[in-house]
């Protein structure tokens, strides 16, 4: 069975962070920011006595020309650019803006040219053909580099928002499974009367459990925090299981006082036991292990897999892998990665992760 | 009322038992951990009523009813689920009895009460609703005692008039099911080869020509051929070049 190691990461990654300028909300918020620039500029040439006023409309008739065309021209170069890289939606973008604000210019001083010709007055187009095309392509590349790096931060600062949302939603999802609150409240149902102490036990053990599931999924916790959640949750699950389930854990090898991400192993531990240890009439054996490589450590769970069936007992697995590798891709970017590997008779994951000891 | 209890779980089984015996009518007459036990406890036990698991280890709840069916005096069956949104959509579409875990005492007694035998159109509608499960097993009555083929050792079924005969390793059964719906239900694991041949895919040794230039299969470990029919053959060679 082949492993879709895309799960849950979204669609393909686009690179193309210019927004939408053909809404409506946008093209207002152009008209505006061109508006502010022409202020900026005619403010900057203000002298008293000048016709701050006539300047100010002069600027921004060109301005508007120059904003609303190049901003139409980046609206319709967006779909083409939707599978670009980085470097090349910005070049793009830079050359549309640049080149918009060229032919702009050329037009107004061809207009004047023309309007001086006829007898026209000229004073509200420019004279000097040079030194109006040197002004205006370097005032254009500056907000342009400025603009698109609004854009990209922007866009970035949206991605985050939206990747931690949707890293939330899964790790509820993945957490709280309906089975195991059902089973788990069906076991107390019945310790209540045949072992009260053991009910009230798994009642508190229920509600460590549900305590760290319910706090913020971003906060990292020590090692050794997340190891005892993972036992807490393997406790439960005995009750209901009894001698079918048996977990290993060979972990001392792991720093202990490492901070990761919380309830990053009890996932892959309950995944172990749902389709690994459950679906066999005889039960099992989780092996939790620890190594450690130069400055990363691995985590290595491993669970028998049903001959019977292998590929039914795995098709659910996806969702608690898809957002381990997910908050862990959050907690260390570029840094962290998960193997699966997957024999007839056994299913292996592997979490490889730095080891940070303090909070940066 | 004679009732069996199955259920993975010893403390499932242990509550439900209890409350059972709440009231003087019923009686717990056995006990089971798995769907294989379920059929030979039935089987010693002769229960009136079977209050079974849907997910188990082995061979699930609804397999196991579909067994049970098989039984001279086939026992009602009620289901019971922790939480399987898919199951009770089944078992509310075929009218089919069940309770949800932790199960509430009235709860109980309602279904015990309003329980019934399940029809054959009950459990094909249950099985081709429940996410599509293959049985693993296929069973039949001989002289009176269940017997269960494990489907991964069938070589091949074969249809006559009115029956479809079994054949694995050790020796044939004859089933009362038509073979298109065998055809369907276990679709990923054999092939049609012929109106009235359905061979495993696994066991296929060969498909070769014979003199004639007709297709023809041999399984391993059988002198037997197959005719493979014209109309099937195309198929049949692309299944097996896939596989």
């Amino acid at each position: 069975m082949n492993e879709s190691t895309n799960h849950g990461q979204g669609e393909e990654e686009s690179h193309c962070y210019l927004p939408d300028l053909c809404t409506q909300r946008n093209v207002l918020a152009i008209v505006l920011m061109a508006e502010l620039v022409a202020i900026v500029y005619t403010l900057a040439r203000f002298v008293s006595g000048g016709g701050f006023w006539m300047e100010l409309a002069n600027t921004s008739f060109f301005l508007m020309w120059a904003a609303l065309a190049g901003a139409a021209s980046l609206c319709f170069a967006r779909p083409f650019l939707a599978r670009a890289s980085l470097s090349t939606v910005t070049l793009v973008a830079f050359s549309i803006i640049v080149l918009i604000t060229l032919a702009i210019s050329e037009m107004a001083w061809a207009i004047g040219h023309y309007a001086s010709g006829q007898g026209l007055a000229g004073t509200i187009f420019p004279d000097d053909h040079g030194a109006l095309l040197v002004r205006n392509l370097g005032i254009a590349a500056i907000v342009a580099s400025m603009i698109l790096r609004y854009f990209y931060v922007n866009f970035q600062w949206q991605r985050n928002v939206e990747m931690e949302a949707r890293a939330r939603v899964h790790a509820l999802q993945a957490r709280i499974r309906p089975h195991f609150l059902f089973n788990s409240m069906n076991t107390i149902a019945s310790l209540t009367r045949s072992n009260p102490e053991q009910a009230e036990e798994a009642i508190e053990d229920l509600s460590d459990l549900f305590r760290v599931s319910l706090s913020d999924s971003r906060q990292r916790i020590p090692l050794k925090e997340e190891f005892e959640v993972s036992r807490i949750y393997q406790r439960i699950e005995q009750l209901r299981l009894g001698e079918r389930l048996r977990v290993r854990w060979l972990v001392n090898d792991l720093p202990m006082r490492a901070l990761v991400p919380g309830l990053l192993i009890q996932p892959l531990l309950e995944n172990a036991i749902y389709h690994g240890i459950e679906p066999l009439p005889e039960g099992g054996e989780v092996l939790i292990e620890g190594f450690i490589h130069q400055n990363q450590m691995e985590i290595r769970i491993s669970n028998p897999l049903s001959e019977d069936d292998p590929q039914h007992s795995y098709t659910g697995n996806q969702l608690a892998l898809a957002n381990v590798k997910q908050r862990l891709e959050l907690a260390y970017p570029g840094k962290a990665r998960v193997e699966v590997e997957q024999t007839p008779g056994e299913y292996r994951i592997s979490l490889f992760l730095p080891i940070v000891e303090n909070e940066e | 009322m004679k009732i069996l209890v199955v259920d993975d779980e010893a403390p499932a089984r242990e509550r439900l038992k209890r409350l059972i015996e709440e009231q003087d009518e019923w009686q717990v007459v056995a006990e089971a951990a798995n769907g294989h036990e379920a059929l030979e406890r039935a089987d010693a036990t002769q229960p009136d009523l079977v209050l079974l698991d849907i997910r188990m280890p082995g061979m699930d709840g609804i397999e196991t009813a579909r067994h049970l069916a098989q039984m001279d005096e086939p026992p009602a069956v009620i289901f019971t689920t922790a939480f399987n949104e898919y199951a009770v959509e089944a078992f509310e579409a075929s009218a089919v009895g069940y309770v949800l875990k932790p199960v509430r005492r009235g709860r109980l007694a309602e279904a015990l009460q309003r329980a019934s035998r399940l029809t054959r159109p009950q459990l094909v509608s249950l099985a081709s609703r429940e996410q599509h499960q293959a049985r693993k097993h296929i069973s039949a009555r001989i002289r009176g005692e269940l017997r269960l083929v494990p489907v991964r050792d069938v070589l091949y079924f074969h249809a006559d008039q009115k029956y479809v005969t079994v054949h694995y390793p050790d020796g044939e059964l004859l089933i009362d099911e038509p073979i298109k719906e065998l055809e369907e239900e276990f679709a990923d694991a054999f092939v049609r080869v012929h109106r009235s041949t359905l061979v495993a895919v696994a066991h296929i040794e060969a498909l070769a020509k014979d003199a004639e230039g007709h297709y023809e299969i041999r399984l391993k470990g059988l002198e037997e051929r197959f005719p493979v029919s014209r109309r099937l053959a195309p198929a049949v060679v692309r299944r097996l070049k896939d596989a």
